[in-house]
């Protein structure tokens, strides 16, 4: 027996043939490691459709205004209105309802507690897309925010991420100290690896140090050569805002010509850039909103210090992704890196610091008294400030859409969206022809790994991906992928909309709704200015009908309660305008210094 | 609504940033911290304050302007003064005007061994004796530029954008010979001769230029100039000038509280009597510290007190004040009228 086994490892032919069978497979095996693309998965937080300069915007964003001209932008991609319920969306390719987002944990209404897919974080019908890919040979990094969840089975390093430094909260302090917007948590709990981080260095702030992290965990990853899957889910730009000294008047003065001209001047960049066509309907101010030329050079200048926080925010973004785009480069890995930039909702336009801090007596005004109570102009955007930039400038931020954050207008749901790397074609391209969702990344993701969704996940059932992979269109072969019958549903805190093709349908609660559906044509009135139900009542019907088969396959439950259902006692007054009063039309032509001349006089 | 907020907030920075400054020059030799910090042309300060000055010298002392030192004497001094002071723009630079009126009382019991050229008609050298006066002093007018750092602040526009970090000023100020004075006597409120000082006020501001957040150094060289005396105790009396540096540094513990550490040092005002040098020069350092309270939008009340630490050691002098500032712009007072309705 002994001798037998001897000869046949001696023997030369089988030996040849191993060894050529084991170079084959290794050679294999090297190959797919190395056709891998590496995956960086950047999302802003709070930032709007116009901001990006390759969007229109007059911030500076250099680094991607580079990445979009590599690569494409695309007009008509969706989110959710709100952060943790995209995000459960962005990393489980399927519906918020499904994922255990049907609404904000934090908001879960009364006869939504306990139900399926109201676990308020991201639950186990879906495997994220972390987790896929780091069973298939992939690393997989984190830094930044993950708001799905803080229990230690529900936290990045449990969900698929081998490395991280996320926040796992949604929100606060952008430094060291670290408060969070909710006083239920007074301190954002921070974990690296999995592990709580017990405090944050005294130089902290969120982007930099996210940064710092990216790069360290590429860095210290590289040695085996696997390909990575890197999110960075940056806390900027939400609020409060805040930046570094030297960063906080980088745009000092450059909004106080008011919210109206700024927007105007982003529409007509939009027309040029080709965002946005000529002639169609854009939003108008809202009706709560003053006209800017209407508020004194004080008021604006105050006003306009919010936006300038705000930018500066965008613009330290836009130079610390450049930082990784850098050391990519630095490592030969920029031309193998699948790049993908998305905001992960609208404009913040509500009054974020009010509602968390709540009403005086409360512990959400003591913990508002003991972390953000400081009001100083000057202040603004340091420690222990929560600035915000309000509904004008976030109208601004969403041209030409109507509404921002938290509505299913287009204002509450569109983000720019950037792709570039291998395999992406037609470099500097804008793509107005599909109608994409934040649910395709995971399957666009997955094919790029070369990976199938699978049916069970460790044991489990796991719930299929709704969302579409764009790998087809990205190498130029579809436009979109999704056909003239395909279809899109949302639904958050009540309100709900369906876009099929360029029609779409929303309700929303009054007064920033009717509290019944509308109907739109999105080619020429985005700015969901007419609502044409009279005039198509039977496409209403028909989208009527799709939203029916959205709440049956999401399992949807519209709350007993919504955040915007006393909405119409918050608003201010509806501000009184005519062509005669109040009597400023045509003040937007005089530039700000002669009108500062005027005041002074 | 954000924009209700806001409003309230610009009004809590308009008259926070009024209250800021003082503006008016004070009567002792001291500018005071935050003298020359700059607020909204057109905003007016009235200040009214109290000073108790105690000094004593053993050596050949002269007195100077807002003191009183007398060689050998124990001297207590009452002073009010009354401030007013526009903000203004004057070749596209923040600048202020101010007029101080200062009157009260002073108490000069003189020692034995005073020089002869000292002794006043009806005294006799080498026995103690007491003087007093009382009235008016010399008016005093000023006029401070800013050089550098803080241009116009001519609406609230330009207040909020400004967040000074170096600023340097230059001051002017003029005593104008008016004040009770009489010729046979040691112990005068007036002068009896015009008298001024040129300052380069200089400060450096760090921290967040925020009600609550500020803090400065500042430092003001000057030197006071001053004609003769053709008619002091019948002799003319020529003075050198003093070469004074006044230093503070500042700090806000609230929004409606700061604090300074101040410093005083003189030096110079030799006297020349009837063409004999006659003492010697002033070298005093003070050392003090002073605390500020906004009441309410307009009204900041000074407490401060100081006190000689080096220098010459012939000389004891304190000073204890107490100051109330009175500040007011057209436009923030109709704003909280407004806000009443």
């Amino acid at each position: 027996m002994n001798t037998k086994r001897k000869n046949l490892l001696f023997n030369p032919a089988l030996a040849t043939m191993l060894t050529l069978t084991l170079t084959i497979v290794t050679m294999q095996v090297n190959a797919q490691t190395q056709s891998r693309p590496n995956i960086l998965l950047i999302v802003a937080d709070d930032m709007g459709y116009s901001d990006l300069g390759s969007y229109g915007g007059e911030i500076k964003t250099p680094v991607l205004d580079e990445l979009a001209q590599q690569g494409m932008r695309y007009t008509d991609f969706y989110v959710s209105p709100t952060c943790s319920v995209t995000r459960s969306m962005l990393l489980s390719g399927t519906d918020n309802h499904i994922a255990g987002l049907g609404n904000m944990g934090e908001l879960t209404a009364p006869n939504q507690v306990g139900k399926p897919g109201y676990e308020g974080v991201l639950n186990k019908r879906v495997a994220s897309v972390a987790e896929l890919l780091q069973d298939s040979g992939y690393h997989t990094y984190m830094v930044g925010k993950w708001h799905l969840g803080i229990k230690p089975d529900q936290i990045p390093h449990a969900r698929g991420f081998e490395r991280d430094f996320s926040t796992l909260v949604g929100g606060g302090d952008h430094f060291d100290d670290g408060w969070n917007i909710e006083w239920q948590i007074p301190r954002m709990p921070y974990t690296e690896d999995g592990l709580p981080v017990k405090k944050l260095p005294r130089d902290f702030y969120s982007t930099k140090n996210y940064t710092d992290k990216t790069i360290q965990f590429i860095e210290e990853g590289r040695k085996d050569k696997k390909p990575f899957f890197a999110y960075m889910a940056f806390t900027a730009p939400h609020g409060p805002l805040q930046l570094p000294d030297d960063w906080l008047r980088r745009y000092k003065n450059r909004y106080d010509e008011g919210w109206d001209g700024i927007r105007q001047q982003r529409i007509a960049r939009m027309q040029e850039l080709g965002i946005v066509d000529k002639g169609v309907n854009t939003a108008d101010r809202l009706f709560f909103l003053p006209r800017s030329t209407t508020l004194t050079p004080a008021v604006r200048v105050m006003q306009g210090r919010t936006m300038e926080l705000y930018a500066g925010m965008i613009e330290y973004m836009d130079d610390q992704i450049g930082r990784v785009f850098d050391y990519l480069k630095s490592i030969d890995e920029y031309d193998n890196t699948v790049v993908i930039f998305i905001s992960d909702n609208g404009a913040e336009g509500n009054n974020l610091r009010a509602m968390v801090s709540g009403q005086m007596g409360t512990f959400g005004f003591l913990h508002a008294m003991n972390n953000f109570a400081e009001e100083g102009h000057n202040s603004l955007g340091r420690k222990g400030t929560f600035a915000e930039y309000g509904p004008a400038w976030a109208q601004v931020s969403m041209a030409p859409f109507r509404l921002y954050k938290g509505f299913l207008a287009e204002g509450g749901t569109r983000s720019p969206l950037i792709i570039s790397g291998p395999g992406v074609k037609g470099a500097g391209g804008i793509n107005k022809k599909a109608v994409l969702h934040v649910k395709d990344i995971a399957p666009t993701i997955l094919e790029l790994a070369g990976i199938k969704h699978p049916a069970t996940y460790k044991g489990r059932k796991i719930e299929p991906m709704q969302g579409k992979s764009w790998v087809g269109m990205l190498n130029g072969h579809t436009q979109s992928p999704r056909g003239a019958g395909d279809w899109l549903g949302w639904e958050l805190f009540g309100n709900r909309a369906i876009r099929q093709g360029d029609w779409k349908i929303s309700w929303h609660y009054q007064p920033l709704g009717t509290e019944d559906w509308q109907l739109f044509n999105l080619a020429e009135d985005p700015g969901e200015q007419y609502d044409l139900t009279d005039k198509y009542p039977k496409k209403r019907k028909e989208l009527i009908a799709l939203w029916g088969e959205y709440v049956k396959t999401n399992g949807v439950i519209i709350g007993t309660r919504s955040p915007f259902e006393q909405m119409s006692k918050q608003l201010p007054n509806r501000v009184p305008e005519s062509d005669s009063y109040p009597p400023v039309r045509g003040m937007e032509a005089i530039p700000f210094e002669k009108l500062l001349e005027l005041m002074n006089q | 609504m954000n924009t209700k907020i806001r409003h309230a907030r610009l009004l809590a920075f308009v008259t926070n940033l009024a209250i800021l400054s003082f503006s008016a020059p004070v009567f002792a030799v001291d500018d005071g911290a935050r003298a020359y910090w700059k607020t909204r042309e057109g905003s007016t300060v009235i200040s009214f304050q109290y000073l108790n000055l105690n000094l004593q010298a053993s050596g050949a002392q002269q007195f100077a302007p807002g003191e009183y030192i007398y060689p050998n004497s124990d001297v207590e001094g009452n002073i009010v003064v009354g401030s007013w002071a526009r903000h203004m723009t004057l070749f596209n630079r923040a600048s202020s005007f101010a007029v101080n009126l200062a009157g009260g009382s002073v108490q000069a019991d003189i020692g034995v061994s005073l020089p002869s050229q000292f002794v006043p008609p009806g005294e006799t050298a080498g026995v103690a004796f007491s003087q007093s006066s009382s009235g008016y002093a010399d008016p005093i007018v000023q006029l401070d530029i800013n050089l550098i750092g803080t241009s116009q602040l001519k609406s609230n526009v330009h207040l909020f954008n400004y967040e000074p970090t170096w600023t340097v000023d230059i001051a002017a100020m003029l005593g104008i010979p008016v004040g009770e004075y009489e010729s046979d006597k040691l112990v005068n409120l007036g002068l009896n001769r015009w008298w001024g000082r040129i300052a380069l006020p200089i400060k450096y501001h760090f921290g967040v230029f925020s009600p609550g957040y500020m803090g400065s150094f500042e430092i003001i060289p000057s030197v006071w100039l001053f004609e003769d005396n053709d008619d002091f105790i019948g002799q003319r009396l020529e003075n050198d000038p003093i070469w004074q540096l006044e230093a503070h540094l500042t700090q806000d513990f609230t929004r409606s509280l700061f604090g300074s550490i101040d410093l005083l040092y003189r030096k110079g005002f030799q006297s020349t009597i009837g063409g004999v040098e006659t003492g010697g020069e002033l070298d005093i350092g003070d050392l003090g510290y002073a605390l500020n309270f906004t009441s309410t939008d307009n009204l900041m009340i000074r407490t401060s007190i100081s006190s000689n630490v080096f220098g010459d050691s012939d000389v004891d002098n304190s000073a204890i004040r107490i100051q109330f500032v009175y500040v007011w712009h057209k436009s923030s007072e109709n704003f909280k009228k407004l806000q009443q309705h």
